[in-house]
């Protein structure tokens, strides 16, 4: 005799065309947080001899809709046939309905997209992981520091503040690259400087004819800031070597320990907490950062 | 819960009912040892195994499996659907069982349920069966000899009858049409007792007892252990296969030979797979053996405890089989148990020795 309870359970993945039209952008995305949405790339900007800044717009009302970012998160993108990769948000959520990724060419996926056109379709998922924390840092003075491609998602943060900008005291960005050719932005920053409302340090490792900019290492501007330690949140992201040193110069301003961010690299596949790529000690970068304070990082163990 | 008794010569009937609304897997004899697998004889299924080579985690989470197919023109997916048969797994060992829950707080937990994981775990009974433990056991270390709340029947041999716990409905009824039940008796319950002592009195005595294991996975973090537990890693990662509770994945896209369709997969990974850390441009933060093998050890025995209030190590000691340079979690309880014992008796005056 057959057994009543016995059943058999189905996962179905369906074509955007034909995903059930009853469903909410919402629902589609949880059912199946492995699938990817079609996004269509709205515009490409050249950044450096490496570096582009690309604008995608998903494709479908339901799902653009439902995708809401925060500064400091990072979307799986998919180029169908090459793979996937975890890339930082540099867009404000304020810029809804579009999300820009700065990417540089680094390998065979990253390779392929910058061979990409405007108007070509790739795959998203997401937003994922902790983002910094926006609300609380309202109302305070804010130090960020980026080195290199570290700017990436650290320009999410701070496009967002700079949408609102009356909410924030004085406002710091210290912004290091090896050399002038590499940095990134530049339009954007000499916007700032012009507005006056925000402190910029530009710093380059190695002068070049032309740079208007300051030379030294990244925690060189430090010498002089003066700092509000009781009412300042410092951020930071940039290349591994980078965050004990400027950690340090935080610190040595005493800024508290739980007042620091920083966001964390690390190769996250699934995006979710589950294939173990971008655990560092006891977290996952994907789901409980990529951004941490430096209490939560030195509690971390091998974390910087 | 309830509990009853069945004849010995009941089994096989059970089996059989399951094998008529469901796949049974088992454990079956083969060239090296026993193996879970697909049953047609009942006669096959062996309940007096040790340990199986690999774990049952293979048929929640399959070696590879496909994620979803795509059209390469399209740049979307293509449709796909994955049909899960309802399966028996029959005769699991308690450390086993206890795997699969670990397995479930991260798939099915969370923000983020794995439909994949999910609808194989839906469409699985559970019936667990008692053990006795081999050399290599140790689940008695990590928490994990008894059998989670995680089946549908549990099982125990007690000579000519068999113990039978019963935790589901879909279970229940399958027992009820296959075999005689009868109630527990004093008889019965003291020689489920009797089963239970023989089998705590079978662990070996070698593997010690350590406590605060957690603390001293962040305490001995740069020990000059870890660089000699990595020396002898070779990278073959058979750690993992075996593991019961080593779940991390890759996902890959393979392409169709014509290059115009095809599938995004997921496949078994390791932590100490060399490349494992490595991101875009290169840098991995996990370069050399040494702090792959502790990682290893540190998310099973510290890192997944701080999230999910139990280690990631059941103790069923295939790691200890697998591994060709002898590295497992008993290594690293010998070693805390040396180190914090070793201190303790010099500081009492009695040098590393026991003091006898």
């Amino acid at each position: 005799m057959a057994n009543r309870h016995a059943f058999t359970t189905s996962v179905e993945v369906s074509p955007l065309a034909a995903a059930g039209h009853v469903k909410t952008g919402a629902e589609l995305m949880a059912e199946n947080p492995y699938r990817p949405w079609p996004a269509r790339i709205t515009s490409i900007m050249e950044l450096t001899a490496t570096e582009k800044l690309f604008e995608f717009r998903l494709i479908d009302e339901r799902i653009r809709e439902a995708f809401h970012q925060q500064p400091g998160q990072f979307v799986e993108l998919s180029i169908f046939g090459v793979g996937e990769a975890p890339i930082s948000i540099s867009s404000s959520p304020s810029k809804q309905g579009f999300i820009e990724l700065c990417v540089r060419r680094a390998g065979k996926f990253t390779e392929e997209l910058h061979k990409m056109q405007c108007g070509d379709v790739v795959g998203i998922r997401g937003p994922f992981g902790r983002p910094f924390p926006f609300e609380k840092m309202k109302g305070h003075d804010i130090l960020l520091v980026a080195g290199g491609l570290g700017i990436a998602p650290l320009r999410s943060l701070i496009n967002n503040i700079h949408d609102e900008r009356s909410e924030f005291g004085k406002v710091t960005i210290i912004y290091g690259s090896r050399n002038p050719r590499e940095v990134m932005f530049r339009d954007q920053f000499e916007m700032w400087r012009h507005r006056h409302d925000f402190d910029l340090h530009l710093t380059v490792d190695n002068y070049e004819d032309g740079w208007d900019g300051e030379v030294g290492l990244v925690t060189k501007p430090f010498e002089h800031l003066e700092v509000d330690a009781d009412n300042t949140f410092g951020a930071l992201c940039g290349p591994p070597v980078m965050y004990r040193f400027v950690v340090e110069e935080m610190r040595k301003k005493g800024i508290p320990y739980d007042r620091i961010y920083m966001s964390f690299e690390r190769h996250m596949k699934c995006g979710m907490g589950k294939c173990g790529h971008c655990q560092v000690g006891h977290q996952y970068v994907c789901i409980d950062g990529p951004v941490f304070n430096y209490w939560e990082a030195k509690n971390i163990q091998g974390s910087m | 819960m309830l509990y009853r008794i069945i004849d010995a010569g009941d089994v096989p009937l059970l089996i059989r009912a399951f094998m008529d609304s469901y796949e049974l897997v088992a454990p079956v004899e083969c060239d090296q040892g026993h193996i879970f697998d697909t049953i047609d004889d009942p006669n096959d299924v062996v309940l007096d195994y040790s340990t199986t080579i690999a774990s049952p985690k293979k048929y929640f989470l399959p070696p590879r499996e496909i994620l979803f197919k795509f059209d390469v023109a399209q740049n979307d997916v293509d449709a796909y659907e994955l049909d899960v048969k309802p399966r028996v797994l029959f005769g699991v060992h308690p450390c086993d069982m206890n795997a699969i829950e670990k397995l479930d707080s991260v798939f099915l937990e969370g923000p983020y349920p794995d439909p994949y994981y999910r609808a194989r775990r839906e469409a699985t009974l559970i019936v667990g069966v008692g053990c006795t433990p081999s050399q290599s056991c140790f689940c008695h270390r990590m928490d994990a000899d008894e059998a989670p709340a995680g089946y549908d029947l549990f099982l125990q041999d007690l000579g000519d009858r068999f113990w039978v716990s019963i935790s589901s409905v879909a279970a229940a009824e399958v027992l009820e049409e296959s075999t005689t039940l009868r109630e527990a008796t004093d008889e019965d319950r003291a020689a489920f007792a009797a089963a239970t002592r023989r089998r705590n009195e079978a662990f070996s005595s070698d593997i010690p007892f350590v406590q605060d294991v957690a603390m001293l996975m962040d305490t001995y973090h740069s020990d000059p252990f870890w660089a000699e537990l990595g020396s002898r890693c070779l990278n073959c990662t058979a750690c993992a296969s075996v593991c019961p509770t080593c779940m991390c994945f890759d996902i890959v896209d393979e392409l169709a030979f014509d290059g115009k369709t095809g599938e995004r997969v997921r496949e078994w990974d390791c932590c100490t797979n060399p490349q494992f850390a490595t991101v875009a441009g290169g840098h991995n933060f996990r370069p050399s053996e040494r702090e792959r093998v502790r990682h290893r050890m540190y998310h099973k025995l510290n890192g997944f405890k701080e999230k999910h209030g139990s280690m990631l190590c059941v103790g069923c000691g295939r790691c200890v089989d697998a591994c060709k340079t002898g590295i497992n979690p008993i290594e690293v309880l010998k070693f805390f148990d040396e180190k914090t014992r070793g201190a303790h008796d010099a500081q009492q005056g009695k040098g590393a020795t026991n003091g006898e």
